[in-house]
């Protein structure tokens, strides 16, 4: 097993990883070339092809369930038969703005789900800031929303857990506690907020994965995956819980000082993946975010999916062309697409 | 309060408890320590007692620990809810440590000497369960005096702007965060009986408009519920009977730790976290 990295050496390689493309335009290859392999190879295969689906949507009222089932379909969701598990990013309640992914794509989804042939399809989420999740769930709607469906709900901040061993080593971590329902489910469906965040750049499907692992270990905010470093622990926790498909809600979407105290912004879109590195990189993308400028991407790009936009099978729109400029911090200036900012060493977050 | 509602409470708690005596934090589960420690304080129970005792480390702690992570925070509790000799070690672990020291940045501006208590051993302190060691302190070894004052200090610090508290983070890239209801109530819990000091005023007035806010979760009604009432504050009977109707609608979602603090609230229990003056 290879050194775990910390957070500092991980922002100064990433920093160098930046400068690399910035400077000699050699991208990120050459950079990955030179580091260590920190993850069983034996666990991690070869990454099939990925396919994406972005698709326009405009509205969380009208025609959701379709565009679901073909964003789906686009993309070879094979759910027949299967346990199905949608875990939204549900973190804490603001009336004033849209931090949460909308109970009506959840709603969506599970009829879409079941429509394909899902044999049971559960909601799940462990809320990483707000410790009561009943608040968080009512408050929200998502509560009735699912109601509506008939959809059951897991609070993973208190179910039963495993502990499994990590088989990437990007954080000091080993094991990871994980809830007994992600465990069990035949397909978890990670579906983030597109948002930008204040101490990762963006947060799509990889780092929405945080929410899978529970409070009452981990505490509130989750600090014991702050103090080992946001980078790191996104690839440890997302390689752990490994979310087979990814849907982003990027109907309305956050810019500025994510992932809670942004602005909204309607970007109009949903992508749809099956291979969440790659529903990722296109996600930054139409943020015009450079998916080869957010390191922790990049990496995950080494074994855990697609990160070469080259090589993904794109369906539907064209990220590029449906971009929408999401503001960014200035110290994550240096991600936008056709930046000539530097990276800027960002202070540790608390834990 | 009646003791109806007492009993259904305690009723639906017992849904949690394990073979072995102590409680999980759901019906099915093994124990842990949290909702052993609650359900000991809620029911004055011998059972859930010994098993903290049981499974106490010997140097006081009580842990929740899956690979390289120690959650460390119900020591707090269990030094409460034991008693005698073994309360006194839990409560001594506490006076003894302290979170991580992590350096202030004008990024996130805090007190870097009053780091407080953390959730998991060695890493940066949050607002509960520096509550919860202050409170317990004050309960169970208030000689402790320069712990005590370290935690109350910590918690002056990470005060929200216009009074009351979230997680731990009052100001994060110059933006003001928004106190929460639930770690509101448990600061009030360790700050009882503070007559007159204004962080204990501007905290009671934050709880007061925040559990009506966040009526629909059990857990905040649950914990506001049983400040209230140790602050002798005249909102306890409104917020117990909200208390009443989203546990007869919900059950809490069967969240024992919820339902643990909501039998502390309206019963007996609560005398044992009332701190003498």
């Amino acid at each position: 097993m290879t050194d775990p990295f910390d957070r500092r050496t991980f922002l100064r390689r990433s920093a160098i990883a930046v400068l690399g493309v910035t400077a000699t335009g050699l991208g990120v290859a050459s950079y990955v070339k030179r580091r260590q392999v920190p993850w069983d190879r034996e666990a991690f295969g070869p990454i099939p092809e990925a396919r994406v689906a972005l698709v326009r949507a405009t509205s969380y009222a009208n025609g959701l369930e379709e565009i679901v089932l073909d964003g789906l379909r686009a993309v070879g969701a094979e759910v027949r038969g299967a346990r199905v598990l949608l875990k939204p990013n549900l973190v804490e309640y603001d009336p004033g703005t849209t931090i949460n992914t909308d109970p009506r794509l959840v709603a969506a989804t599970v009829v879409a789900m079941r429509r394909l042939g899902a044999a049971n399809v559960i909601v799940a989420e462990g809320p990483g800031h707000r410790r009561d999740t009943q608040f968080v769930l009512t408050a929200t709607g998502l509560s009735s929303t699912l109601a509506d469906v008939e959809a059951a709900f897991v609070d993973l901040n208190t179910d039963a857990v495993v502990a499994r061993r990590l088989r990437s080593h990007y954080t000091a971590l080993r094991s990871l506690a994980l809830p007994r329902s992600i465990v069990e489910a035949d397909v978890v469906v990670s579906m983030p907020k597109m948002k930008t965040h204040h101490w990762a750049g963006v947060t799509l499907s990889l780092k929405n994965c945080f929410g899978c692992v529970p409070g009452r270990i981990y505490g509130w905010p989750k600090n014991a995956l702050h103090k080992v470093g946001i980078e790191p622990a996104i690839l440890d926790v997302a390689a752990a819980v490994r979310p087979n498909l990814a849907i982003v809600d990027g109907i309305v979407g956050m810019e500025g000082n994510g992932p809670i105290s942004g602005t909204p912004v309607a970007s109009g879109v949903l992508i749809f993946g099956n291979d969440p590195v790659a529903a990722d990189v296109v996600a930054a993308r139409s943020m015009n975010v450079d998916p080869e400028r957010v390191p922790y991407l990049v990496e995950a790009g080494r074994f855990l999916g697609q990160a070469d936009l080259e090589r993904i099978r794109m369906e539907g729109e064209d990220p590029e062309r449906e971009a929408t400029d999401f503001t960014v911090l200035p110290s994550f200036a240096h991600l936008k697409v056709g930046s000539l900012a530097e990276p800027v060493p960002l202070p540790d977050a608390p834990g | 309060m009646s003791d109806h509602t007492f009993d259904s409470i305690s009723e639906a708690l017992a849904a949690s408890r394990a073979p072995d005596g102590g409680f999980g934090p759901r019906a099915g589960l093994p124990s842990e320590p949290e909702p052993t420690a609650l359900a000991a304080l809620a029911l004055g129970d011998g059972p859930a007692r010994a098993w903290l005792e049981a499974n106490q480390r010997a140097d006081g702690t009580m842990t929740l620990s899956i690979g390289t992570v120690d959650n460390v925070a119900s020591t707090a509790l269990a030094a409460i809810a034991l008693e005698g000799a073994a309360g006194r070690r839990a409560a001594d672990a506490i006076a003894d440590t302290r979170a991580s020291r992590v350096p202030s940045s004008p990024a996130v501006p805090f007190n870097a000497d009053l780091p407080g208590w953390p959730w998991t051993a060695g890493a940066f302190g949050w607002v509960e369960p520096t509550s919860m060691a202050v409170l317990a302190l004050r309960i169970v070894l208030p000689e402790a005096t320069d712990a005590i004052d370290h935690g109350t200090g910590m918690l002056r610090d990470r005060e929200c702007v216009g009074g009351g508290w979230n997680y731990g983070n009052r100001i994060v890239l110059g933006e003001e965060l928004a106190p929460f209801g639930q770690p509101t109530a448990i600061a009030m819990l360790a700050m009882q009986t503070a007559d007159g000091d204004d962080l204990w005023q501007r905290g009671l007035a934050t709880l007061r408009r925040l559990w009506r806010q966040e009526a629909s979760g059990g857990l905040t009604l649950a914990v506001a519920a049983a400040a209230l009432r140790v602050n002798r504050d005249d909102d306890a009977t409104a917020c117990t009977a909200a208390l009443v109707e989203t546990f007869a609608r919900t059950r809490f979602l069967g969240d024992a730790v919820a339902l643990a603090w909501a039998a502390i609230a309206t019963g007996p229990g609560l005398d044992r976290l009332g701190v003498s003056t």
